[in-house]
């Protein structure tokens, strides 16, 4: 077979794979919204440009200078944009690791289809009519063309960096915070009143491209070609070191959580809660991720003021509230898939589960209540929005999550690293996003409908409810997973790795 | 428990899975099934276990629980069944995040065992685990196929269920664990009267342990071979033709 027909098989593969997931046609509803989500984002993007290209004539030069000087802004944006979708190489080339394809073409063929990926080109819809309405008109058609190809590459290279930090992260999260130090550096110095260093080399640069210049298209060529050869370095190395790994979680101590047997079965379950999390690298790390996510918040609004906004002050507020549990919640069952028919055949296990589950997740938000507790007492936020958003999550939020119980059937690896949890299931994309702004538009809402104190008690009084009557619809979400619990194990043994 | 089959149909796509008109498999019965790949032996488990939906037909199970009551229950309507039934099709029973003991406990405790009803129900496995599997740090997931094979059984048969199905146990077993888990399996049918259903590819063992065998071809029973002093063996040799 030769090579392009085997780039072609897997580019096909890749194709079947997210066509065949279980989550795929699960909802055609949620697909049509993801789906309108994007177009949004698009139009969004070509508003944007339409108007930040005409707006911004009158303050500068050109608007396109505008532009070209904050591209590290957008070489930002665009790289931690990046985090919520896309798979790294190593990722994809997992599957095939032993199966007969050299590993050396099939990391080639994945970085090759990184740089050609339509990602790179997402910010077309925002650039285009932008260079339209401002580069066109002074430079003409062949600058703008330029001027295109020039962010392009720079996109190709900015892809194949975050390529190279996300698989760096597999080998350890604390490579996480490279480029966010990095970032945050560089978006300081922009920052110092007349001293962004980076404005005027960066429009040089940029006008280079609309001149069609050699130099600055092979100066990025050969960084994207040291990228290439980085990643190619890095990834193989993982792959290998995964298909060799040996036992990989040594125990020291089993600890048997004794006080939870007070708890009778139930108590068994939350065992299983906390030894799931203790003992599963995707269930661990996810949760350090959102713990050092909330704990940055807390500390930026605690010591800042760069947060002292209303709605940056819900935000936060709430994302701590959430990130912990409710985020976590959304794939709710799906590391449970791996042992689905131990399960299913056990009598109420499932409906002990979810109670073990809404405890754990519960418990756990007096961690982000500690977090938010020194914010309280330095007035940044009010008693009433902790305490709303505390019982609105428990008691609101962790009921409606909890039905992606009887929705979810995508098996999650628990202790893989080549894997990306979110494949599949934009569903669960969806309503993460829906968590985490609904709330703030229901408390804006209602605090200009009963004031900032008033406003919060429909979410403590309904948050109370849930609490209250968990067992009820802890009850009713069980019924209903046994009612689909057919689909639902399929699914769960044809995602299994 | 008596097992009850009844016009039981599945298919998946064009392939006919698992089709049997009536089939009765009785209380005390140990019952071999055997088929070639794809014949429909695990998908017939998985349905009387209620772990994949029948196109039609029905699974009942009736007899005596651990309480005396008299049962009888489609395994599709009630979770009752569950009480008193064991099973291993494949490592999908598995929760491999825990150690084999902790495995072990959190079955015995959440089926009401207490710790010394545990520990005198694991006694009777110690040959059978050869120290491999009990008393190890490991987590299940790092185990061997066959220890991982060891647990899945040991879990199944811990509460002592009227009702024990095993899938393909002789698989990745060495010989001694495969000698040893023939003689437990007729052990216990013989102590419990249980019903034992065990499906295998492995003809002598079958035959060796089987009173009863079932021979299953593209989903339908087409023999139930009655199996006294080995004379099964002939019989199953012809059909798979290994003279």
């Amino acid at each position: 077979m030769t090579n392009y027909r085997l780039y072609q098989l897997i580019k096909r593969t890749e194709a079947l794979k997210n066509e065949r997931h279980p989550m795929f046609e699960r909802n055609r509803f949620m697909k049509f919204l993801g789906w309108f989500m994007y177009a949004y984002y698009a139009a969004l993007l070509i508003l944007a440009g339409v108007l930040l290209g005409l707006g911004l004539k009158s303050d500068c030069t050109a608007a396109y200078h505008c532009l070209d000087g904050g591209l590290l802004y957008l070489l930002i944006i665009d790289f931690w944009d990046r985090f919520i979708l896309q798979e790294t190489p190593a990722q994809k080339a997992q599957a095939y690791a032993l199966l007969p394809i050299r590993r050396s073409f099939l990391m080639k063929s994945y970085l090759l289809r990184a740089v050609l990926s339509p990602a790179n080109m997402y910010w077309g819809f925002f650039l285009v009519p932008f260079g339209l309405v401002s580069v066109v008109p002074l430079l003409g058609w062949g600058a703008f063309a330029g001027w295109l190809a020039g962010y392009w590459f720079l996109f190709i290279f900015n892809g194949l960096t975050y390529l190279y930090t996300r698989a760096l992260c597999m080998k350890h999260m604390l490579w996480f915070l490279a480029p966010l130090a990095l970032h945050a550096a560089l978006v300081c110095a922009c920052a110092l009143p007349d001293q962004n260093i980076f404005r005027v080399p960066f429009i040089l640069f940029m006008n280079s491209f609309t001149r069609w210049n050699v130099l600055p298209f092979l100066l990025v060529a050969v960084l994207i070609g040291i990228a290439l050869w980085a990643n190619y370095v890095l990834q193989m190395g993982i792959v290998y070191n995964e298909v060799g790994k040996k036992e990989d979680v040594k125990i020291k101590s089993t600890s048997q959580f004794t006080f939870l047997n007070r708890y009778g079965v139930m108590g068994e379950y939350l065992k299983l809660e906390i030894k799931q999390w203790m003992r599963n690298k995707q269930v661990r790390t996810a949760f350090l991720c959102a713990l050092g996510g909330s704990l940055f918040f807390c500390l930026m609004l605690y010591f800042t003021d760069v947060y002292d906004g209303g709605f940056m002050k819900s935000f936060i507020c709430l994302y701590v509230y959430i990130v912990m549990g409710a985020t976590r919640l959304i794939t709710i069952m799906c590391y449970e898939g791996n042992y689905i028919d131990g399960l299913m055949s056990r009598r109420y296990s499932i409906y002990e589960l979810l109670r073990a589950k809404y405890y754990f997740n519960t418990l756990i938000l007096l961690l982000p209540l500690l977090l938010i507790s020194p914010l309280m007492f330095n007035g940044k936020i009010s008693v009433w929005m902790n305490l709303g958003y505390l019982l609105f999550t428990a008691g609101v939020l962790y009921p409606c999550i909890f039905q992606m119980a009887v929705y979810n059937r995508n098996t999650l690896p628990m202790n893989a690293k080549l894997t990306n949890s979110n494949s599949g299931t934009m569903t669960q994309s969806i309503i993460s996003t829906l968590i985490l702004f609904l709330p703030i538009a229901l408390e804006k809402i209602g605090i200009v409908l009963l004031g900032p104190v008033w406003g919060y008690a429909p979410f403590i009084l309904l948050g109370s409810i849930g609490i209250a009557t968990h067992r009820i619809w802890l009850r009713n979400t069980y019924r209903r997973f046994m009612q689909h619990r057919y689909e639902n194990m399929e699914g769960f043994r044809a995602s299994r790795t | 428990m008596n097992i009850h089959i009844e016009k039981l149909r599945k298919t998946f796509g064009e392939k006919v899975a698992v089709d049997i008109p009536a089939y009765t498999i009785h209380s005390g019965d140990l019952l071999g099934l055997v088929g070639n790949n794809g014949a429909g032996k695990s998908t017939l488990f998985r349905l009387i276990l209620d772990l994949i939906k029948a196109d039609s037909g029905t699974v009942r199970v009736s007899g005596t629980d651990a309480e005396g009551q008299s049962v009888d229950v489609n395994v599709t309507q009630t979770e009752q069944w569950k009480d008193w039934t064991g099973a291993y099709i494949d490592d999908s029973f598995l929760i491999d995040y825990l150690t084999p003991d902790e495995y072990f406990r959190f079955i015995a405790r959440i089926s009401g065992l207490n710790d010394e009803q545990l520990e005198e129900e694991m006694s009777k496995y110690t040959q059978f685990m050869a120290g491999e599997v009990s008393g190890q740090t490991k987590l299940i997931r790092n185990l061997s196929a066959g220890n991982k094979q060891k647990v899945g059984i040991v879990a199944a048969m811990l509460l002592r269920p009227k009702l024990l199905i095993l899938d393909e146990p002789f698989n990745f077993l060495d010989p001694t664990s495969q000698s040893a888990i023939k003689h437990l399996l007729t052990q216990y049918n013989r102590e419990t009267g249980a019903t034992i259903l065990v499906s295998s590819h492995n003809l002598n063992h079958t035959v060796d342990i089987c009173p009863r065998i079932a021979l299953l071809e593209n989903g339908q029973i087409i023999r139930d071979i009655t199996n006294h002093n080995g004379e099964a063996q002939m019989e199953l040799e012809n059909y798979f033709e290994v003279k």
